[in-house]
């Protein structure tokens, strides 16, 4: 096991930039999630640290050791595909001791070593057969078995549920996340799903147009998103938008685009007319008769745990989220209210987080 | 329930006609096909086959059995054509087979102007076989083409000659027009298959720890077996059955050192006028190539499952 350090990581490909001086600091045996929309740049980071894309500047390094020049086999690292990249001519015991074999170990060793995988997730019985005779989820599993039976130092994941249907793909979730508690290898995971990235890892970070927007705990970033993508990124449904500006009166109040206004927390760096944006999560907007907005109910989406429903309001379509029923139907005018420190605000040009 | 068995008979009467119906039905939905089958492909291979068993004059035709095949036990000059057929197709096809390869594996790296050098490569292949027979047949002449001149500053050969008034060197001829006609052909298909590989599966070896070579060995050739197996025997069936380099080039000669079983069968059939005789021998490389393909197809299958 080895941490990984990235320090002013980048890519280019011939005059762009996909990747703007990463810098991060993967500890030893967490389990990280990279996260962010296509093309953002995460997959090519994990490419850069397996090796199989090459950095255009600063510094990789797994352990204490600098690998910027070392062969992709040389990294002590294991990668799990999108595709699975099963050798299709192999049966699952060859996929699988296809590195042992490579590196001349002996045939006890990678008997043992594919048993063990094998036994560990449930793929003892298939050993013999080929990777087309096997489901998705079978695959998905060689792909991992493959993996852990380098014992490597650095696990890669690069979308590697994406090719799952829904129901598989939380199962999976469940599975990878149990390994990495028993084998405790430092993991690095490529998602563009945000619930698998919410659900998964010890650290999440987020990129976009490659940067890293912002690195922490799951809740954390729910909590106290640094700007407005990883705000509307993390959290589904996601969260409301309300273009606003401040008015300072006897309460510090975000007055909307249709002149209603909302109260603000005390004690942020704010003064009279400033152009915010207020960030409304969808569980923190009660239905209550004294509610500060006030707006028409548009489409409702029962869901039997849940009721989601959308409030005409400044010209935008909340998104409401209520435990059980919600007792609303379409065309209901309501009244909502929502506590002033559960709102997120924005700068409205930059889009940073404001206190 | 229970019925009595002579009821179940009476059901069951008029239900043995409506099967007959239903095994009639299908074959009707695909008269059109059999019957264009027949006539196309079917018609023709019997009347061909139905000739080796005649012997053909001037005006008339009489049946002789198997006389035909009699004839080809005894004759040297045949006997000559399969050995010669066996070294053309075999020395054809290996150097057509590793530089179609060896040119699909640098398509396959990416390089500035690969479209068009794609394009290029696949030039020869359009060109009309008895140009590129003449092509050849001139660039060979010491008189007019430079290939003599070049083989004899290289020492390869004593005087600059034309190798193909040599009956030792003649076949060479011949060999290197198709060897330049057919790359194009492996190189295209092999190129096709080695795109069909993912990507990902090379990179998945390159962390496993394979070589470049291994990765080839390993990865790359058990994805090409299969299309390597179907081309290989295409390309024998065609080059085994390929005339028109040679008839051009050399018209079999010089003394018969170039004299392979098709241009054999068209100088029987078209020359000596035997058209029996020329179809008995058609009907014997037919035979010689089906056994091969099956024998290639049977090796493929034990391949597939072993590797």
């Amino acid at each position: 096991m080895a941490s990984v350090t990235l320090e002013k990581v980048r890519k280019d490909y011939g005059a762009v930039r996909v990747l703007h001086a990463v810098d991060l600091e993967i500890a030893d045996g967490e389990f990280v999630v990279l996260v962010g929309p296509s093309g953002c740049g995460k997959s090519t980071l994990l490419r850069m640290i397996a090796g199989l894309e090459e950095a255009s500047g600063g510094e990789i390094r797994i352990g204490e050791r600098l690998v910027n020049d070392v062969a992709p086999k040389d990294r002590d690292i294991a990668m799990v595909f999108q595709s699975y990249a099963l050798y299709p001519h192999m049966d699952v015991s060859k996929n699988m001791g296809f590195s042992l074999l490579l590196k001349k170990a002996e045939k006890a060793t990678i008997d043992s070593r594919v048993d063990g995988a094998a036994k560990r997730l449930g793929l003892d019985t298939f050993l013999q057969r080929l990777p087309r005779q096997l489901s998705g989820g079978q695959r998905q599993r060689v792909a991992m078995g493959r993996a852990i039976v380098r014992d490597p130092k650095v696990f890669l994941f690069d979308e590697p549920l994406s090719n799952l249907d829904a129901k598989l793909r939380v199962h999976m979730r469940a599975e990878i996340k149990a390994l990495h508690q028993q084998l405790k290898t430092t993991s690095v995971y490529v998602t563009h799903d945000q619930i698998e990235a919410m659900t998964m890892a010890d650290r999440i970070v987020v990129m976009h147009d490659g940067l890293i927007q912002q690195v922490g705990a799951p809740l954390d970033l729910y909590d106290r998103p640094a700007n407005m993508f990883v705000a509307g990124f993390i959290g589904s449904p996601g969260m409301n938008f309300l273009p606003a500006t401040v008015r300072k009166g006897a309460t510090l109040e975000a007055v909307l685009a249709d002149g209603q206004a909302l109260r603000l927390p005390e004690g942020l760096p704010l003064t009279h007319g400033d152009a915010i944006t207020v960030g409304l999560r969808p569980e923190h907007i009660k239905l209550a008769d004294e509610g500060a907005l006030k707006g028409e109910v548009g489409v409702v989406e029962p869901l039997g745990l849940s009721t989601q429903f959308y409030v005409k309001l400044a010209s935008q379509q909340l998104c409401v989220f209520a435990m059980g029923r919600a007792g609303v139907k379409s065309g209901d005018v309501v009244r909502l209210a929502a506590e002033p420190d559960q709102l997120h605000l924005f700068d409205a040009k930059s889009g940073e987080r404001i206190g | 329930m229970t019925y009595a068995v002579s009821e179940i008979r009476s059901v069951g009467k008029p239900r043995r006609k409506r099967l007959s119906h239903a095994a009639i039905e299908p074959w009707l939905y695909l008269s059109p096909a059999i019957i264009l089958l027949v006539v196309v492909l079917l018609v023709p291979l019997v009347i061909g086959i139905s000739y080796s068993f005649r012997k053909f004059s001037a005006f008339k035709s009489e049946y002789v059995g198997l006389g035909q095949y009699q004839a080809m036990l005894s004759d040297q000059v045949l006997g000559q054509a399969l050995v010669n057929t066996l070294w053309w197709t075999v020395a054809s096809l290996f150097f057509q087979f590793f530089l179609g390869l060896g040119l699909a594996l640098l398509l396959d790296k990416p390089f500035r102007g690969r479209k068009a050098v794609q394009a290029l490569v696949f030039l020869p292949w359009a060109v009309p076989s008895f140009l590129s027979g003449l092509t050849w047949a001139w660039l060979f002449n010491p008189i007019i083409g430079p290939l003599p001149h070049w083989l004899f500053a290289l020492g390869l050969k004593a005087e600059p000659t034309n190798v193909l008034s040599d009956p030792s060197t003649a076949m060479w001829g011949p060999i290197v027009a198709n060897i330049w006609f057919g790359i194009p052909f492996f190189a295209i298909t092999l190129l096709a298959a080695l795109k069909s590989i993912p990507s990902e599966l090379h990179e998945a070896a390159a962390i496993d720890g394979a070589s470049p070579w291994q990765r080839f060995t390993k990865v790359t050739l058990p994805f090409l077996a299969p299309t390597i197996a179907i081309t290989v025997m295409l390309r024998t069936i065609w080059i085994a059955t390929f005339a028109d380099l040679i008839f051009v080039m050399t018209e079999g000669g010089p003394a018969g050192s170039t004299n392979t079983v098709p241009v054999y069968i068209y100088v029987s059939a078209f020359k000596s006028l035997d058209k029996g005789y020329a179809s008995a021998v058609a009907v014997l490389l037919l035979v010689l190539l089906i056994a091969y393909a099956i024998a290639l197809i049977g090796i493929r299958r034990t391949l597939v499952r072993h590797v």
